[in-house]
Order: C-alpha cells, then sequence, then structure tokens
C-alpha cells in the first residue's frame, strides 16, 4: 500500500471531519449545551452561505463576507429565540414541531427569492499535491479552522464572565434566577451564539458546497445524530463523535462506497447508544 | 384534493350523528335525505363542448430536484400560451392542472391519480426522475391517456400511452463517448448517481467503451444525499484514468464538479456529462470548475436559430430571466406543441384517435432543431450537440449532430406491430428482446 494514498485518505478523513464538525458547533451549543431542538439548524447554515455569498458578490473580500454571514445569522437567530423558542422551553415536542415549521418556510423562502440555481462563487482555490495525489488546499485550511473554531468555543464558554453564567441559566435556571443572573437574556444571546456558528459553517463552507436552498439537509442529519452521541459534555462529546465518526464513515467510504460509509455511521450510533445510553461522554470528568 | 375529501366525509358523518340523536322516524328521513342529496353537488357536471381541454402536469417545483422541475413547467405554460393564442384546439382553450411532486417519487404516483381521477386530464406530462417515469408509466396506461415524458434518462422506456421528448442514453451517449475517447484516451471512471438512470446509463457506457476499444476502469455510485466527493476523487486518482464520465443529478451534487476542480484534476483528466447543465448547474459552479466540462445534450441555450431566438423572447418577456433555458425545459415545450399537433390532426381528444396521430410521424421547427416523432418507439429524432463549458456560465457548441435517432429503441421497441409492449428495456435484457 502506498504510503502516499495512506496519506491522503487519513487527511481527507480528517477534512471530511472537520467539515461535519463546523457544521454541528452550532448545534452542539443549542442542543447539547440548550437543549432546545433546533430543526431548522440546516436553514441557519444556509442563511449564513447566501449571505456570505451575497456578500462576495457585492464585492466584500471572503473574511468581510463570512463576518457579515456570522452577525446576521447570529442576529436572526436571537430573533428567532425571542418570538419562537423562549415560549416552549420545557416544552420538546412543540419545539421541534415549531423549529420544523421554521424550516420548511425558511426554504421555500429561499427558492422563492434567490430561485433554486443561485451564481457560484466568482473564486476557487489552488490544490496541493502529496505524492502522486492532490487534495484542495482550501481542505487543509478546514481542518486549521475546526480546531481554532473549538478551541475558542471552549474558552468562550469555560474561561469568560458570559461562559460560566451561560452555562449556569442552562444548568439550574431557577438558582440562577435566584442570584441574579438574568436567564432570559443570557440564553437569547447563547442561542444567537448557536445560530451565529451555523451562519458561520455555511460561509465558510461556501467553497466546497454550492449555496443552496437545501444544502442544511445535509448535514442537519449526521450533525443531530452527533450531538445526541456526545451526552452531557456538548463540546468534547461532540468533538470526539464527529471526528470519530466522520473520519471512519470517509475512510469507509473511499475503500467501499458512500453506502457503506453511512451505514457505519448509522450503524455505530445505534451501537454507541446502546452502550452509553446517557451520550459517549456520560462519565468524563471535564468542564465542557 | 383528497384532503377535502376526508373532511367532508368526516362532518356529515357528524352530522348524521347529530341528527340521529335529535331527529325522529320522518324527519330523520328527510334529513338524511337532504345531506346525500348534497353530495350529488360534488359530482361535477358533464363537460360542454366550450369547456376547456385540461391537461396534468406534475413537476419538481420545489425540493433538491427544482432546478429542473421550475423550467420544465414554464416550458409547458410557455407552450400551453402558444397553443391558445393560436386558437386553442377543436376551438376550445387548454388549461393546465399543475402539481408539486416536490422531489418525492410517492407524489408522482398521488397526483396522476388525482389529476386523472379528479380533474378527468385528457394528457399527462410529468416526471424527471427516471424513477417517477416508471411510476407513473403504469397509471396513464391503465386510465388510456397520452403520458409524455421529457427529460433525458437512460433510454429503452416502451409503452404504448408514453411518447418520450428527453433524448436517451442512446443518442447522448452514442454521441459523446466516441468524441471523449477521441479526445482524451481510452481509460474511462464513471461518476453516477444511485438509482436507475445512473446505474442504467453506466452499463450504456460500458457498452459504448467496449465497443470503440476503450475500458471503464472504474465506477462510483453515489446516493443523492451526498456532500463529501473526497472518497470519490480519491478513487479517481488511484484509478488514473483518461477522462471522468459524470452523471450529477440534483444540487448537492454539483459539488462533485468543484471538488473535482478543486483537488487539481482537471489538468490531467477530462470531464464530460449527458445531464450536467440540463439543471444549470453551469450558473452554481466556479468559473474554474466549470471551464473545459463537454457535454452532449439536445438543446443548447446559446444556439442561433430563428426558432430559437423566439422562444428564448417569448420566455424571457413572461418569466422576467434571463438565465439560460435547460433542455428538459424544450423537452416539455416540444411535448405539449406534439400533443396538440396530433390532437389537431385527429380531430378529437379521444385517446386512441390521439394515439394513432402522435404516431403517424409528426414533425416540429423547434428551438432546438428539427425534430421528428418516431412511429414506432416513440421516442424522438432529434439533434444531439456536443458543447463544452465557457467563462462566462453557459456553454459553446463544438459539434452539431443533425436528425440522431434513438437507436436502440428503434431496435427494441415497435409499438405498431406490438401494441400491447409495456416494458423498460435496459442494455442488460437487451438480448432477450425481440
Amino acid at each position: 500500500m502506498e504510503v502516499d494514498l495512506v496519506a491522503i485518505t487519513l487527511i481527507s478523513a480528517v477534512a471530511s471531519a472537520a467539515v461535519l464538525l463546523i457544521a454541528t458547533l452550532g448545534l452542539a451549543v443549542v442542543f447539547g449545551l440548550m437543549g432546545v431542538i433546533n430543526l431548522a439548524h440546516g436553514e441557519f447554515i444556509m442563511l449564513g452561505a447566501y449571505a456570505a455569498l451575497l456578500s462576495t458578490r457585492a464585492g466584500l473580500p471572503f473574511w468581510a463576507a463570512i463576518i457579515v454571514a456570522v452577525v446576521l445569522a447570529a442576529a436572526f437567530g436571537a430573533m428567532v429565540e425571542l418570538l419562537l423558542i423562549r415560549r416552549l422551553y420545557s416544552r420538546i415536542l412543540d419545539t421541534m414541531l415549531a423549529t420544523w415549521g421554521l424550516s420548511l418556510v425558511l426554504y421555500q423562502a429561499a427558492v422563492v427569492v434567490f430561485g433554486a440555481v443561485t451564481p457560484g462563487l466568482g473564486f476557487s482555490f489552488s490544490s496541493v499535491n502529496i505524492g502522486a495525489y492532490g487534495i484542495s488546499a482550501y481542505l487543509l485550511v478546514l481542518i486549521a479552522v475546526a480546531a481554532l473554531l473549538t478551541a475558542a468555543l471552549y474558552l468562550l464558554l469555560t474561561r469568560t464572565s458570559y461562559g460560566v453564567l451561560a452555562r449556569a441559566a442552562v444548568q439550574d435556571p431557577q438558582m440562577s434566577a435566584a442570584i441574579g443572573i438574568d436567564a432570559a437574556r443570557i440564553n437569547t444571546a447563547t442561542f444567537a451564539l448557536g445560530s451565529g456558528l451555523a451562519g458561520f459553517a455555511g460561509a465558510v463552507l461556501l467553497p466546497i458546497v454550492p449555496a443552496t436552498p437545501g444544502m442544511g439537509f445535509a448535514f442537519v442529519v449526521k450533525a443531530f445524530l452527533g450531538v445526541v452521541i456526545a451526552g452531557p459534555l456538548a463540546l468534547s462529546g461532540t468533538v470526539m463523535a464527529i471526528g470519530v465518526l466522520g473520519a471512519l464513515s470517509n475512510i469507509t467510504a473511499s475503500v467501499w462506497s458512500a453506502v457503506f460509509g453511512d451505514l457505519l455511521f448509522f450503524g455505530a450510533t445505534i451501537a454507541l447508544l446502546r452502550v452509553f445510553p446517557q451520550g459517549i461522554s456520560q462519565s468524563w470528568r471535564m468542564k465542557l | 384534493m383528497p384532503f377535502e375529501r376526508k373532511s367532508e366525509l368526516l362532518v356529515r358523518a357528524m352530522l348524521r350523528d347529530a341528527i340521529r340523536r335529535m331527529a325522529s322516524g320522518w324527519r330523520k328521513n328527510l334529513i338524511c335525505a337532504a345531506l346525500i342529496g348534497t353530495t350529488f353537488l360534488t359530482v361535477p357536471p358533464p363537460a360542454r363542448a366550450d369547456d376547456p381541454i385540461k391537461i396534468g402536469s406534475i413537476f419538481d417545483l420545489t425540493g433538491d430536484l427544482n432546478i429542473y422541475g421550475i423550467q420544465q413547467s414554464r416550458g409547458l405554460h410557455l407552450a400551453v400560451d402558444k397553443i391558445n393564442e393560436d386558437g386553442g384546439l377543436l376551438g376550445r382553450k387548454v388549461e393546465i392542472v399543475e402539481s408539486d411532486a416536490q422531489s418525492q417519487q410517492a407524489k408522482y404516483t398521488q397526483y396522476a391519480n388525482t389529476l386523472l381521477m379528479r380533474d378527468h386530464i385528457s394528457a399527462l406530462f410529468a416526471g424527471l426522475t427516471s424513477s417517477a417515469r416508471e411510476a407513473i408509466r403504469p397509471i396513464a396506461r391503465r386510465a388510456n391517456i397520452p403520458y409524455f415524458y421529457s427529460s433525458l434518462y437512460e433510454g429503452g422506456a416502451c409503452d404504448k400511452q408514453t411518447f418520450v421528448t428527453g433524448p436517451s442514453a442512446s443518442q447522448q451517449l452514442g454521441v459523446l463517448i466516441p468524441w471523449a475517447i477521441k479526445t482524451y484516451g481510452r481509460r474511462l471512471f464513471v461518476m453516477a448517481p444511485d438509482y436507475n438512470f445512473g446505474t442504467i446509463s453506466t452499463e450504456w457506457i460500458r457498452k459504448y467503451a467496449a465497443d470503440n476499444q476503450a475500458e471503464v476502469i472504474g465506477t462510483d455510485i453515489l446516493p443523492l444525499t451526498v456532500t463529501d466527493y473526497s472518497p470519490t476523487i480519491q478513487k479517481i486518482q488511484q484509478a488514473k484514468p483518461d477522462v471522468v464520465v459524470a452523471l450529477p443529478v440534483g444540487a448537492n451534487q454539483t459539488g462533485f464538479l468543484e471538488q473535482f476542480a478543486a483537488a487539481g484534476l482537471k489538468q490531467k483528466i477530462g470531464l464530460v456529462s449527458t445531464n450536467y447543465g440540463s439543471g444549470n448547474q453551469q450558473i452554481a459552479l466556479s468559473v474554474d470548475a466549470a471551464r473545459g466540462i463537454a457535454v452532449s445534450p439536445e438543446y443548447v441555450s446559446s444556439a442561433k436559430s430563428p426558432q430559437n431566438e423566439a422562444f428564448k423572447q417569448a420566455w424571457q418577456t413572461k418569466f422576467q430571466t434571463t438565465d439560460p433555458i435547460i433542455g428538459p425545459a424544450v423537452d416539455v415545450w416540444n411535448a405539449a406543441l406534439l400533443w396538440a399537433s396530433a390532437v389537431k390532426k385527429a380531430g378529437t381528444i379521444d385517446s386512441d384517435k390521439v394515439i394513432a396521430a402522435l404516431e403517424s410521424g409528426l414533425s416540429l421547427d423547434s428551438p432546438n432543431g428539427a425534430i421528428t416523432l418516431d412511429a414506432r418507439s416513440h421516442h424522438l429524432v432529434q439533434s444531439i450537440f456536443i458543447a463544452k463549458g465557457n467563462d462566462k456560465r453557459d456553454f459553446d457548441i463544438i459539434e452539431t449532430h443533425d436528425r440522431v435517432g434513438p437507436a436502440f429503441e428503434q431496435k427494441v421497441c415497435d409499438l405498431i406491430a406490438q401494441p400491447q409492449l409495456a416494458k423498460h428495456f435496459t442494455s442488460l435484457n437487451d438480448a432477450k428482446s425481440r
């Protein structure tokens, strides 16, 4: 077995896991941390993608377009939280219904406003050679982005005062209120953070996943599975779940076919939940 | 809609219960009779001679496949506008009863049945995927209504009621594969979607490759939900082909072409397709990814002909868009105009007579050139172009092949000699046919 084939397979696997992780971190905050089942998560990703796409077509450089996408998605998330989610915090089924309806509305609105096919990015990225094999340089960039994003999120939620307040408001709302934390505003901010992360994902993945109204569907299922397996420690559990399963299913798809890759992902999910009913991080001792 | 029926039944049942409880004897009988009488209000009155002729349309206006469906629907609306402007059919206007299949297979069968039973349509224009066509074909057959399938596909559909105006694999691949082998080399790799169109087309590519002393050295058949193509790209790099034949269906598979270019493979490996561009995918791709992809469509939006200019003018005026028009839209337009000319020739909308008129060798001067409906195979003899993607999100025509017949379908399917045939022929069961 050639060395460069092994190398490219491993690097592709890590890149694939990184892409999935970037798309899932927003859900890890909203669902893993807050416990809100946001079925419109894919549509938030799509909103970020379109915001970034339109910004680049308006002349902004790509990094500025990403910032625009994050701000818009976070603002939209805050609005959704105030109008919709806030009234449904302890009602899981109703939250699912409401966010599912929101997802349908956003999807169809995107079809009506943007049409089924939108002109894509005007630029592309170079490739990098590993032995006889080429890989897009952008995929390597995304591996770094995923790592930095995870680290930044961890620091935000554990080392800043906002992070401590956010985790307190989620873990024990009544006690937090008793000691003077405004749980309602903190929760709005946390939901906006999760939405902003989804918007970031859509924007940053634009060079490899063209913006279409239905692009969110491709990520949503695996993102939810990843966060469910992750367990009580939203961040480290998600990183481990998505990292391992994403990489393994990519390698399986390379060796056999995409169908077997998906089978592995879903089969492993079932097996892991059988062994760890609360999620894989149920007995870990970490902060987040 | 079936929904109304259910709530109607529910209301009637509730009323019946209420009446049973409060009325008695002759009053109850009178009220029940009145209720039953109201059901006759739901039965449509017999059609009068100046009522519009209804035709049914089911396309994917939403969902992943709407990149094709919206334009197909527009093609039908434009054609019906033209028919009505030219005086209608048999003195009556034509009216479209439209349904949105939402890119879901089950909706096709549901709406086909609804349109036939509730709206009494005279002809059906529906379907993009081959799986949808195979689901509708038996329904149209049982109802004995002409059914027009207007999209490129893997070929071989043979049914008295079914008429195909999209190009078949034998037409497109028969032109594309020899060109690709001559231009790029003899080692082919196939990327195809995981349903009958993709798998059967792959078999056709193997056959045409073998006919031209070339070989398919690897394939990757992918479900429509995949967005991560790095496994496919690795397989391609391992196999080291001269040319990749890609058959991307839906918005997600457009990502394959972007990732193929991003991995730097376009310098070394040619990329050809029969269906890329049929959903305007070249608009969504970056210019680097779109440049140089060779396709073999039945229609190119930038083709210069008086019919095409008139067609584009009408389209842009009605729909207020300058996006390129895709092949399936023109296929639907052709289907509608062929049906209209058959109705005029038959002098009636009676299905048997219209089908006989459709089998009398109709021709049309279409935006994509001169087309003829082949009587025996129910497929079109039409032009096939070889075109390459350019830097302006459009295609340049390189070669034009006029009057390309559906060779395979003409060989296996003769619906005049064998009118009872109802089969989907593939290269795999070709040996057993005729």
